[in-house]
């Protein structure tokens, strides 16, 4: 018996596959050719004949192997793993650089995908990199987790702020915390170089630092000894005021500084890292620490002198409910030994991170879920155009698929291509975020603090690349499924083309109604912040603040220490700056609307025992011509005079709020009452002023009160000048003038009064621009999509709609068969959207302002927009097919 | 690529998925049936039939396996798979279709 297996590898020669492979299919074709040779033997052949013959079948060898090899390639070259990762690799490289070329040969379709792609990645990574700033970053501090803020529980729900003696006793008889820190406000008039500055800063208990776990880079950290009231004069500089002010003074530790007229040493400097988060959140971003150096035999030490807060480091283990329960265990015990200092309430303990950021989270939660429908509109796009494609491309992928492509492969080669065009679109993205981002932070109201810190970074990088694929698997997929279902003999022989069309558009309908339904929830979010910022800008704040520069100052130190010494220089400067040019009027005021302070203080009634019932009322302590110069009107009785001073009749004006809440049925004019405990002296109320916006235009009025400054007078004054033309072309003037008549006064917080209102709106107009920009974004991707989707419906029926011409159908006929099926699209993606909207804009409720989240006139007029823009953008193809010629259209295909 | 040639890949795959339908077999098994069964009209050569084998298997649609009996050589027998047998009903819908076509245009009839 002859070696066929010999025999047929001689013939064969090399067949260009993995050996082992090789050498399989030659042992099938011996024993094949074997049996054959049998077949004719025993049928009467003789042996040379017969073998000849069965070797004959083995047709031209060199190529069978080819043939073979071809046949069998794409399943390995090793047979140990079913397919080896390199040569995965290989034959993606291959789709790659095919899908490549695909898209360089219709660069309309790959830069209108990518742009799309591009604005929708883009969008999502500048709002993903604030988010991150702001939410996602931990703070800068040891195991942030454990930082918690704490104190009786306020009326919102924010613990309350704790007075000197209650927090000792929290300190030493609670067991949950490891650290519990104090801190309040300090803002010290630093004189340097025979300058004043006023600087931003904060008192803190000796272990604040520690608290947070963060110590100072140069210098040494507070000790209890500091602590104290002899101790305190020490001060720790930020990395920022040591460049700024000392110049990076290398010996700074140990150097002398004059605070408030008294001696302070330089103890240490913060490092470039450390981000003064707490104080930038509850006070203004702080620049120097200094002890608070308190005892408790001091005046404002009291268990219910209620200015400074407590944050607390919690045990390693310690849950926040198991530290609240023994905290409220602990006030409880408080208030049975002191019951008048305390009113029945619970602690609470919320964590830092929560507190510092707890106003911006819904924000950036709506915006974020805002970016991601304008995504999911471009994905829809996108996977729109990418149908239109592969229905022009049937032909072609039934071909591969008759040339051996399985259906695993050509879904593969279009998942390259989308994966691609994601990629290219992520990229591109990433470019459009590196470019937003400074833009959004520029445009964030200055009260989102870490928002500066926003920038592309990394973890934006990855979140784009990760969004970038995801995109890619939700626009190609549903494209490269229903590619591969494609029926090679129909396709290729025409008569299923029109069925797979017909899924095809079905697809691209739907998809255009999702877009149409996501743009109407995006437009109703941004119509009803604008209408809500529309209302806000209309709101009267009840001062006219155009024309009005105001700008602070603080009188502190020993010069000050009389009220005669701070109303003289108070009325020196505010003579000094009457006169400069542009000048028209001008006046000082303890706290003035929208300046984020405020004042209140007890309101107690002759002939009533005072009571902490009594109500709370704003106190504005001001100058005689504050309300000229705020033009706040006068509604009954008398304005504050020059006349009224410490040695006349205490006098106070109300707001008309006050006067109609506590005189509801008697005449408040002449009434007397005492502020701030029963210590003062009775005041009689003259007037009755019309009532200011305090805290910001969408807060309604609080009970107000105004004093006469030389009644009631203030070291912190905020200082208006209204004036003729551009308040703050008077700036440097004005600066000038106060510094030649008080070189130890720091001016500071300088701003036009508009710039206030401005700021009191930033948060809320934020939302509406970048809503805006979003459905702006969104409405145009939608009627790219609607277009896309007519006008290829009317390419496809062109010769439909010929021969319809042909027999004598009306321009209107046309029309109304092509708008046809896309008015019941955009219908469908309205009513949906419609629906959706109306769930989901309760979202925005907290932003909305004097607007129901469900108002009946934005959700009709964005119904009317896109219907309006839907039609439009069906215009070009409608006029296409009223033009479509007969005969040309007929003589196509 | 040639329609004949064409017609014939179409019509060489759906013969052997239909001849795996009965029973496994291996290959010299499936020639010979094809050529007694069509009376000899249709031959299929080591040429021809073992590439088309290696391209169905490679799709899927039949598996090889090498199967030992005793005192026998081992032997490769291919298998239909569920996708072969999906894909065998695929093919014996359009080629009725074609036929029934064939029929009605230049009538041509099918057994």
């Amino acid at each position: 018996m002859p070696d066929w297996k010999a025999l047929v590898r001689a013939r064969l020669g090399a067949i260009p596959l993995d050996p082992a492979r090789a050498a399989d299919i030659v042992d099938e074709l011996a024993q094949h050719v074997a049996q054959h040779c049998a077949d004719l033997k025993s049928a009467g052949r003789d042996d040379d004949e017969a073998m000849r013959e069965a070797l004959r079948a083995l047709g031209d060898p060199a190529r069978l192997a080819a043939d073979l090899a071809k046949a069998d390639r794409p399943r390995s070259t090793t047979p140990a793993p079913p397919e080896s990762s390199s040569s995965a690799f290989g034959g993606l490289m291959r789709d790659a650089a095919y899908a490549v070329r695909l898209l360089r040969r219709a660069p309309g379709f790959a830069a209108t995908a990518l742009l799309t792609l591009a604005l929708g990645i883009g969008a999502n990574t500048a709002i993903f990199s604030v988010l991150n700033a702001v939410l996602l970053r931990p703070l800068p501090y040891a195991d942030p987790d454990r930082l918690v803020l704490l104190g009786e529980r306020g009326p919102t729900g924010f613990p309350n702020n704790v007075g000197y003696t209650t927090f000792l006793d929290w300190r030493d008889r609670t067991r949950g915390f490891e650290e519990l820190t104090l801190i309040r406000s300090w803002n010290p008039t630093l004189i340097v170089n025979g300058q004043a500055e006023r600087v931003s800063g904060m008192r803190v208990a000796a272990n604040f630092f520690r608290t947070l776990g963060v110590q100072p880079a140069i210098g040494r950290d507070f000790t209890p000894m500091d602590d104290t009231p002899a101790g305190s004069q020490v001060v720790i500089l930020s990395d920022g005021e040591w460049r700024r002010t000392f110049a990076a003074d290398p010996g700074i530790v140990g150097r002398p500084i004059t605070m408030n007229g008294l001696p302070f040493t330089i103890i240490g400097v913060m490092p470039p890292t450390f981000e003064p988060l707490i104080s930038e959140r509850f006070y203004t971003r702080a620049d120097m620490w200094a002890p608070v150096g308190y005892a408790t035999s001091l005046a404002y030490a009291c268990r219910s002198c209620q200015h400074l807060k407590a944050i607390g480091r919690l045990k390693p283990g310690t849950t926040i409910e198991a530290a609240r329960a023994d905290a409220d265990a602990v006030q409880a015990s408080l208030r049975r030994e002191h019951p008048t200092d305390y009113a029945p309430s619970t602690m609470t303990l919320i964590q830092l991170e929560e507190a510092l950021t707890g106003e911006i989270r819904p924000v950036l939660g709506v915006l974020m879920g805002a970016v991601g429908f304008v995504l999911l509109i471009a994905c829809a796009n996108v996977a729109s155009l990418l149908l239109a494609r592969i229905a022009r491309r049937e032909r072609d992928l039934a071909l591969r698929a008759a040339l051996g492509a399985s259906r695993a492969r050509i879904v593969r080669q279009l998942m390259v291509e989308s994966g691609l065009l994601a990629i290219a679109g992520g990229l591109l993205g990433l470019i459009v975020s590196f470019v937003t981002v400074p833009l959004l932070v520029h445009l964030a109201p200055s009260t989102m603090s870490r928002l500066a810190g926003a920038r592309t970074d990394g973890r934006a990088l990855a979140f784009s690349m990760g969004l970038s694929l995801a995109t890619a698997f939700l626009f190609g997929l549903l494209p490269a499924i229903k590619a591969s279902r494609t029926n090679l003999q129909t396709s290729l022989h025409g008569d299923g083309r029109k069925s797979g069309q017909e899924a095809t558009s079905i697809a691209r309908r739907l998809l255009v109604g999702a877009d149409i339904a996501m743009a109407v929830v995006l437009l109703i979010g941004a119509g009803l912040m604008i209408k809500s910022v529309g209302r806000l800008i209309d709101v009267n704040p009840g001062f006219d603040p155009e024309h009005v520069l105001s700008m602070q100052i603080s009188l502190v130190g020993p010069a000050y220490a009389k009220n005669d010494a701070v109303l003289a220089k108070i009325d020196a400067i505010v003579t000094r700056l009457r006169a400069l040019p542009g000048a028209t009027g001008v006046a000082a005021a303890g706290q003035i609307p929208l300046g984020g302070n405020g004042d209140t203080w007890g309101f107690h009634f002759q002939g009533r025992p005072v009571s902490p019932d009594d109500p709370s009322v704003e106190r504005y302590a001001v100058t005689p011509d504050y309300f000229a110069v705020m033009r706040i009107p006068l509604v009954r009785g008398r304005l504050l005079a020059i006349t009224d001073s410490a040695a006349t009749e205490n006098v106070m004006l109300i707001g008309e709020h006050t006067a109609r809440t506590l005189w509801p049925n008697a005449d408040p004019l002449g009434q007397h009452v005492k502020i701030g405990g029963d210590t003062g002296p009775w005041r009689t109320i003259v007037g009755i002023v019309g009532d200011v916006r305090h805290q910001d235009l969408a807060t309604t009025p609080t009970m107000q009160m105004y004093l006469p400054q030389s009644q009631n007078t203030d070291s912190f004054l905020t200082l208006v000048i209204r004036t003729h033309g551009d308040p703050s072309q008077l700036v440097n003037d004005a600066r000038r003038a106060i510094a030649a008549e008080a070189p130890d006064v720091p001016v500071f917080q300088i701003a036009p009064l508009t710039e206030l209102v401005e700021r009191s709106i930033g948060p809320r107009r934020f939302v509406m621009v970048l809503l805006e920009l979003f459905g702006g974004l969104a409405l145009l991707m939608t009627a790219v999509g609607v277009y896309g989707v007519i006008s290829y419906t009317v390419a496809a029926r062109t010769r439909e709609i010929g021969i319809r011409t042909a027999l004598g159908a009306r321009p209107a006929d046309i029309v109304r068969l092509v708008i046809g099926g896309g008015f019941t699209i955009v219908c469908s993606g309205l009513v949906a959207g419609l629906a959706l909207a109306f769930a989901a804009s309760r979202f925005l409720e907290s932003s909305l302002y004097s607007v129901s989240s469900t108002d009946p006139a934005t959700f009709a007029g964005v119904a009317i927009v896109l219907m309006t823009v839907a039609l439009a953008a069906q215009a070009i193809p409608i006029v296409r097919a009223m033009r479509i010629d007969p005969t040309v259209a007929l003589r196509q295909e | 690529m040639s329609t004949d040639r064409e017609l014939r890949k179409g019509s060489a795959e759906t013969l052997i998925l239909a001849l795996l339908e009965e029973r496994d077999r291996h290959g010299y098994e499936i020639a010979k049936l094809i050529g007694q069964r069509s009376g000899g009209a249709i031959t299929f050569h080591v040429a021809s039939l073992y590439p088309t084998l290696y391209r169905l298997e490679r799709r899927n649609l039949i598996q090889g396996r090498w199967v030992e009996q005793a005192g026998m050589r081992r032997r490769r027998f291919y298998r239909l798979t569920a996708a072969g047998r999906k894909g065998l009903h695929a093919q014996r819908r359009s080629w009725s279709a074609f036929f029934a076509a064939l029929n009605r245009v230049a009538g041509i009839g099918h057994a």
